[in-house]
């Protein structure tokens, strides 16, 4: 993955989420993976095309998600019903379209797929030829793993 | 058949003679043992009891250190003399007699192994534990975790895990007596090994061990791609050092060992002459564009200095550049380079002037793109006309290397180019084109 697109992903989640959640949050190390990974239990995914091919998948565990969603709606939401889904979707969306924005301001051009969103147990993904950037965020909810993948189209 | 399950006595923590300051926290058990006069210990996670046992059931065609097998309380063990394993002379008992045996249990697989005498548990702090000596000669270093001294006495602590660990590739355990085949067959064949290399080489084992070293130290791997370089620099080494010295003893002892390695101009703009050596070695391209992939490109100085040199070789052809490193930090630094005024003159016509000093044309920027990408991942590239890799095939590990190659070579055109580093050496499939202290090869 091109070095320009680390930051902007980054930033734009660290920024989100702190704004959102209104609350600290703290960035692991970041690192690379290629094989299959066992998804969390939430999963939202937007797609990215444009100059590139690629996705960004955003990660957590239930309780991270219910307490998410609960934070950023000012009430409490006890099942991962419509709308824990729609404000997890919504802060995906959020996160990939500032950091897209940003790529924007640098001179690349990414369009975004409408995300959507995964839920279950003892899920996981695989496409094992791509190498993905795992941006762990750790918030007072919980810990997000931000998984992105993207390549130059040859 | 007997057995006398012995009960583990742990020590009791902090002996009297034991000076004060050695209040180290104990945070590590081994049972400790005699094998022909010398003091060993195995870590107590993997002793799962001891016992004195004899009578082992012989099995035929077993390699000489198996001394059978043996019913431990309905459970079927193979039991190994670690003497003969070692090639420590052991002393015959009578038929009847009983041996000392410690049952280990590694993994899901349960072994016995005989020792001369089994002592007592000893608790002491891993902090204390120092790395094994090369001269220990009596076992393999590498199946060696350590050594510590106790109560005045030294302890030499076996790896058992290497040692017995059965092949982790594969999922499906095998009945243990068919692992201990194997087991057996390969130590059969390390030995074996062993052998002819003291043979060959007669003197030298030190130099292999200055290779392991080497790849603990700085992932420094002696493989056939720089093996002629690491013969002569040891020769080198060992004529400018005598006795212990010999011995790479630190990171730093590593690093001045490898000063030598470097091609030229590492961490740096390619000098001028550099340069144009590389320059000369470029074939005439007919084509549209140059695809180029520099895996292991570090900070980026050769990733620009050879995007200028493919610049100036072929002005008219379209060049692509994948640059990659998995050193995030390193890599982040490459695209925004900006250097001072003293840069080689060959770059002069690629440079603009900005704020904070030189920078690459736009033109050159462009043709790179710098990717945090580790390539033992999947590489997604088309096909290339130019791989640039210097020094970047030692410091992976020989099996990774080999798949590297393979790729390599997949991924380059026909007559396409590899430049690797000045001390680096290919075999089959490659002819060398290199001059000039630069070592490249041509596909085929």
């Amino acid at each position: 993955m091109r070095v320009e697109y680390i930051n902007p992903f980054v930033e734009a989640a660290f920024n989100v989420l702190r704004e959102v959640l209104q609350s600290d949050v703290r960035r692991g190390e970041l690192y690379l993976k290629s094989t299959s990974m066992p998804v969390m239990g939430v999963a939202a995914i937007v797609g990215l095309a444009g100059d590139v091919e690629g996705r960004v998948l955003f990660d957590m565990d239930k309780p991270t998600a219910l307490k998410t969603a609960s934070a950023m709606n000012g009430e409490d939401l006890p099942t991962l019903d419509e709308l824990v889904k729609a404000t997890i979707t919504e802060l995906a969306n959020m996160i990939t379209a500032q950091a897209v924005t940003k790529l924007h301001d640098l001179g690349f051009r990414f369009d975004l797929t409408p995300p959507a969103i995964f839920t279950g147990d003892n899920m996981e993904v695989s496409n094992s030829d791509v190498e993905a950037l795992i941006v762990p965020m750790e918030t007072v909810h919980g810990k997000i793993e931000i998984n992105v993948a993207i390549r130059e189209r040859a | 058949m007997t057995a006398q399950s012995i009960e583990r006595a742990t020590e009791p923590r902090g002996e009297a003679a034991e000076p004060a300051k050695r209040a180290d926290k104990v945070d590590f058990k081994m049972v400790t043992f005699s094998l022909a006069g010398k003091e060993y210990g195995i870590d107590i996670m993997s002793v799962k009891e001891i016992a004195k046992a004899g009578r082992f059931t012989y099995v035929p065609n077993a390699a000489t250190f198996v001394r059978g097998v043996y019913n431990l309380r309905g459970d079927i063990i193979s039991v190994v003399d670690l003497r003969i394993f070692f090639h420590l002379p052991a002393e015959r008992k009578e038929e009847e007699a009983l041996e000392s045996l410690i049952i280990l249990k590694i993994d899901e697989h349960v072994f016995g192994v005989i020792v001369d005498a089994i002592d007592k548990v000893v608790g002491i702090s891993s902090a204390a534990i120092q790395p094994p000596h090369p001269i220990f000669g009596d076992i393999n270093v590498k199946y060696i975790k350590g050594i510590v001294e106790n109560g005045g006495k030294l302890y030499i602590i076996l790896d058992v895990e290497k040692i017995f660990a059965p092949d982790r590739d594969e999922d499906i355990p095998k009945p243990v007596i068919l692992e201990n085949q194997k087991l057996m067959e390969e130590a059969a064949e390390e030995s074996e090994r062993a052998a002819r290399f003291r043979e060959s080489t007669g003197k030298d084992i030190a130099s292999s061990f200055v290779g392991e070293t080497l790849s603990s130290f700085k992932g420094f791997h002696v493989t056939p791609v720089n093996e002629e370089w690491f013969e002569a620099r040891y020769a080198e080494w060992k004529s400018g050092r005598k006795g212990s010295e010999l011995q790479l003893k630190e990171a730093s002892e590593a690093d001045q060992f490898l000063e030598a390695f470097w091609s030229p101009s590492t961490g740096r703009l390619w000098e001028d002459e550099y340069a144009q050596a590389a320059e000369k070695i470029l074939p005439p391209i007919e084509a549209k564009t140059i695809n180029v992939w520099n895996p292991g490109c570090g900070k980026g100085y050769e990733t620009w200095s050879f995007a200028s040199i493919l610049k100036k070789r072929y002005p008219e052809i379209r060049i692509k550049i994948w640059a990659n490193d998995s050193d995030l930090l390193a890599i982040s630094m490459a695209p925004n380079m900006v250097f001072s005024e003293n840069v080689p003159e060959y770059y002069a016509p690629f440079m603009n002037k900005g704020r904070n000093g030189l920078a690459f044309s736009q033109a050159i920027r462009d043709s790179i793109f710098f990717e945090f990408h580790d390539v033992m991942n999947a590489n997604p590239l088309p096909p290339l006309d130019f791989i640039l890799c210097r020094d970047m095939l030692s410091f992976v590990g020989p099996i990774d290397q080999k798949r590297l190659l393979g790729d390599f070579y997949d991924k380059l055109k026909p007559n396409g180019i590899l430049i690797c580093g000045s001390n680096e050496r290919l075999g089959d499939g490659w002819t060398a084109i290199g001059a000039q202290g630069v070592s490249a090869y041509r596909k085929g």
